[in-house]
């Protein structure tokens, strides 16, 4: 009998520490409350240091604890922030911008025309991935403590936009020598980064800067970020209303999700598909014959293609420029409808009615299936794919270039970043610095002309790289930010992570 | 005594220096180009070469290494590349997430295995049937299943506790309590499986020694054969198994803290290893390293303490 009275001890005791367990759990709804907003992230903070911040998918680390020279309302449009006025010379080579005087770091320093200043020069020489961003800015002066003078060594179209992103935000020079500038900001923004409460690499904790200049664009009293490593957590959290708001890095779970009380808002940010990199043929000399590459974009079933690896949602197209932009043409995306007998006719017409081999990379990250189609779909036309795993060495091989072409990503830039992303000479998506005659001359006028004639140009451009084929596009892919039944979202244009100002708890 | 681990000592540190060679050169085979892993896909090939430099990746790995090493004996493990945090406050801060999790889960381990393997060992009959049984399937079923089994049924389902995330405990203790529970029996159901074979086997073995029946024909009551002669005899055992476990559950902890989202060494290794964040994952290897090394030359105290005959040989 001893042995039982032991055993039910035992279990009384595991019992008791259950129930008290329990108790603490069920007491603490604090993650989710209103005067809180809890955001899951798929991105951590790879720095706070303004200079060589990221942006994009960390946006909200940096919007938290910095503010920009300028903003960005959701639908893209420029509008005033620490700078009030802004104005170009005749040739837009000289940007004067009036800056606001009421403006303290929360170190107490005072934000002055100086501070934007050396904060512009510091990111340009910075190694932040969008450094390219401030690449025009020849100097940054100023002129006098509310007024800054932005010299560029050519005009650039996309620099207001620039200054809405982390190439805008702003430190306190003061803290530029801190030991520990990577993981302890000191800006003028809405938040403070609370670095007790913080766990780097895991939840990010802030709390309201009570003098902020702006606290009408403030909605909670403080801010937690949690970057998720794995989507099974992230879903798990959602499931269980630990979040107010998460961007999911696939649409996989979204019934799930939606069935737990969120809202999906979705909005197209990419264009997924191959990228024909090699027209020159200088790697695999087919890809410099323009019928090989249209064969390429006649050969995919789309529309099949967007059900079986995007799940349906998102838009078939065949341009790499987003709705957004002027030179987005409806019409131009049926120039390539799947037809796998055209694509074979004119394989034969350039020479290669025996086939052709392709080698590509691959990599797990990008999913598996999708590898598999593409090499059926072009099989089926004539054209083996050999692939590669490049692992996660997968965007450095590309970009080596060690292939002629790959399935891609990609983001859809404002016209002029685009331009410069993946379609001019010096593009980072150009590897082999493909160059047109054609493509150079439109790309001068998008710069240089006016206006009327610039959007002319992007139109134009859209259109010949289409009929060039310089890629073979897809589809839009639906991105989806989900937000719970307290937290209203306004999606941003151009940006993977909606900005920290378009959260609004739901009254 | 002060010989013996002073020996131990030096061996460790030799086989810390061994393992940070191997460690390295590993992660330079490996690594592939880092700097376009941190700079991401938007980046021009200017800037990564200008990261690379930064980061020293542009120099041979001998140098890279002495670079590591000198820096490292002087107690600067670096910065992580991929958070900014300097890789020792990182460890520090994680380890005890992770030992708060590992030591529970060996203490939970301890306790239950060392009662259902004696019971089943002095019982015998169905009660050995069962917890055999029981054992086996403890140890059959993988632990990521029994994670994410309990996250969805006492986390999402009941809303006993959260199904993701660690408070530490000065924040709260309950609820420190309430997060680290789950993966505390998500990690300990393998390991008590384990273990409970192990002093079943033990006590049985014990039980049938001479001695034990010398002492019953002395007259002493049957308690106090086994919970005092039997139970320590079978302990040696016990404890070494024990000790293999905890460095298991180190690893095992991987996979718990990726699915409950807790910021412990295993959620930061796997992260650390896949993106190549070198200093990271160096200080990563000479932390675990260290615990083992540690952990072992405890054990091996502790059994000494228990079991004269194995006092230092």
């Amino acid at each position: 009998m001893f042995r039982w009275k032991r055993a039910a001890a035992v279990g009384a005791v595991l019992a008791l520490a259950l129930t008290g367990c329990s108790a603490g759990g069920s007491n603490d709804g604090d993650s989710a409350s209103s005067d809180k907003l809890t955001l899951g992230l798929i991105a951590t903070a790879t720095t706070f240091e303004a200079q060589a911040i990221n942006f994009a998918n960390e946006a909200p680390y940096g919007q938290a604890v910095y503010d920009t020279l300028l903003k960005a309302t959701p639908e893209g449009e420029v509008v005033e922030n620490l700078a009030t006025e802004w104005k170009y010379n005749e040739d837009s080579t000289v940007l004067t911008l009036t800056l606001r005087d009421d403006v303290t770091f929360t170190d107490d320093t005072k934000f002055d025309a100086e501070a934007a200043a050396q904060n512009i020069l510091r990111f340009r020489d910075g190694t932040s991935p969008n450094k390219s961003l401030l690449a025009a800015v020849a100097d940054a002066k100023a002129i006098d403590p509310t007024t800054l003078e932005l010299t560029l060594s050519q005009s650039d179209p996309n620099l207001l936009v620039a200054l809405t992103q982390n190439a805008g935000m702003v430190q306190s020079p003061a803290s530029f020598e801190n030991a520990d500038i990577k993981t302890n900001p000191v800006g003028s923004g809405p938040y403070i980064l609370d670095t007790k409460a913080t766990v780097v690499g895991s939840s990010y904790e802030f709390t309201k800067n009570e003098d902020y200049w702006n606290p009408d664009s403030v909605h909670y009293d403080a801010l937690s970020l949690k970057p998720y490593a794995d989507p099974t957590a992230m879903l798990n959290a959602l499931k269980g209303g630990q979040l107010n708001g998460a961007n999911t890095a696939s649409n996989n779970d979204l019934a799930e999700i939606e069935a737990a009380g969120y809202t999906v808002n979705p909005f197209e940010l990419n264009w997924t598909g191959l990228i024909l990199f090699d027209r020159a043929g200088t790697i695999e000399p087919a890809l410099g014959d323009v019928r090989v590459r249209q064969a390429i974009n006649y050969a995919f079933d789309t529309e099949a293609l967007l059900e079986a690896v995007g799940q349906g949602l998102g838009t078939p197209t065949t341009q790499i420029f987003p709705t957004s932009s002027v030179g987005y043409d409806e019409e131009l995306d049926s120039a390539y409808s799947y037809d796998p007998e055209k694509a074979k006719d004119l394989l034969a017409e350039a020479g290669y009615e025996d086939g052709l081999t392709l080698s590509m990379p691959s990599t797990s990250g990008l999913g598996t299936t999708v590898f598999t189609l593409i090499g059926q779909q072009l099989k089926d036309v004539g054209i083996t794919v050999e692939y590669t795993d490049a692992g996660n060495n997968f965007i450095a091989d590309i970009l080596a270039p060690k292939y002629g072409s790959t399935y891609m990503i990609l983001q859809q830039d404002p016209d002029w970043a685009l331009i410069n992303f993946a379609i001019a000479p010096t593009a980072t998506f150009n590897p082999t610095k493909y160059q047109d005659p054609k493509v150079d001359e439109l790309i001068e006028t998008v710069h240089n002309g006016s206006q009327d004639e610039s959007d002319a140009a992007v139109k134009e451009l859209n259109a010949y790289i289409v009929d060039q084929a310089w890629f073979a596009p897809w589809y839009r892919m639906q991105s989806s930010f989900v937000t719970d039944a307290k937290t209203d979202v306004k999606t941003q244009v151009g940006n993977a992570y909606p900005y920290l100002w378009n959260f609004t708890p739901k009254s | 005594m002060f010989g013996f681990i002073l020996r131990r000592l030096v061996s460790g540190v030799v086989l810390l220096l061994v393992i940070s060679v191997l460690a390295y050169t590993l992660l330079y085979v490996g690594g592939g180009n880092i700097a376009r892993r941190i700079l991401g896909q938007s980046a021009t090939e200017e800037t990564v070469a200008q990261k690379t430099a930064e980061l020293g990746l542009d120099q041979p790995i001998i140098v890279q290494y002495f670079d590591w090493l000198s820096r490292a004996l002087t107690g600067d493990l670096g910065t992580s590349w991929f958070t900014g945090q300097p890789v020792t406050e990182g460890i520090s801060s994680r380890l005890a997430v992770t030992l708060s999790i590992v030591i529970g889960a060996t203490i939970i381990t301890a306790i239950v295995s060392v009662i259902l393997g004696v019971w089943a060992a002095v019982h015998g009959g169905w009660v050995d049937k069962v917890v055999q049984g029981i054992s086996i399937l403890g140890f059959a079923i993988p632990g990521f299943l029994i994670a994410l089994g309990l996250v969805t049924f006492f986390a999402l389902n009941l809303k006993w506790f959260k199904p993701t995330g660690y408070v530490p405990f000065a924040v709260s203790p309950t609820e420190w309590l309430a997060s680290v529970t789950l993966p505390i029996i998500a990690l300990s159901i393998g390991c008590i499986a384990g273990v409970t074979q192990q002093v079943r086997g033990s006590v049985v073995d014990a039980l049938h020694r001479d001695y034990v029946r010398t002492l019953r024909s002395r007259g002493l009551s049957h308690n106090r054969v086994v919970y005092k002669h039997v139970l320590r005899n079978a302990g040696g055992p016990a404890l070494a198994i024990l000790a293999v476990q905890f460095v298991g559950l180190l690893g095992g902890a991987i996979i718990v803290e990726q699915i409950f989202a807790i910021p412990g060494l295993g959620q930061v290794a796997v992260i650390a290893t896949s993106q190549g964040d070198i200093p990271m994952v160096m200080g990563l290897v000479v932390a675990t390293a260290a615990i083992v090394v540690i952990v072992n030359l405890l054990i091996d105290l502790l059994q000494g303490w228990l079991n004269p005959k194995v006092r230092l040989a």
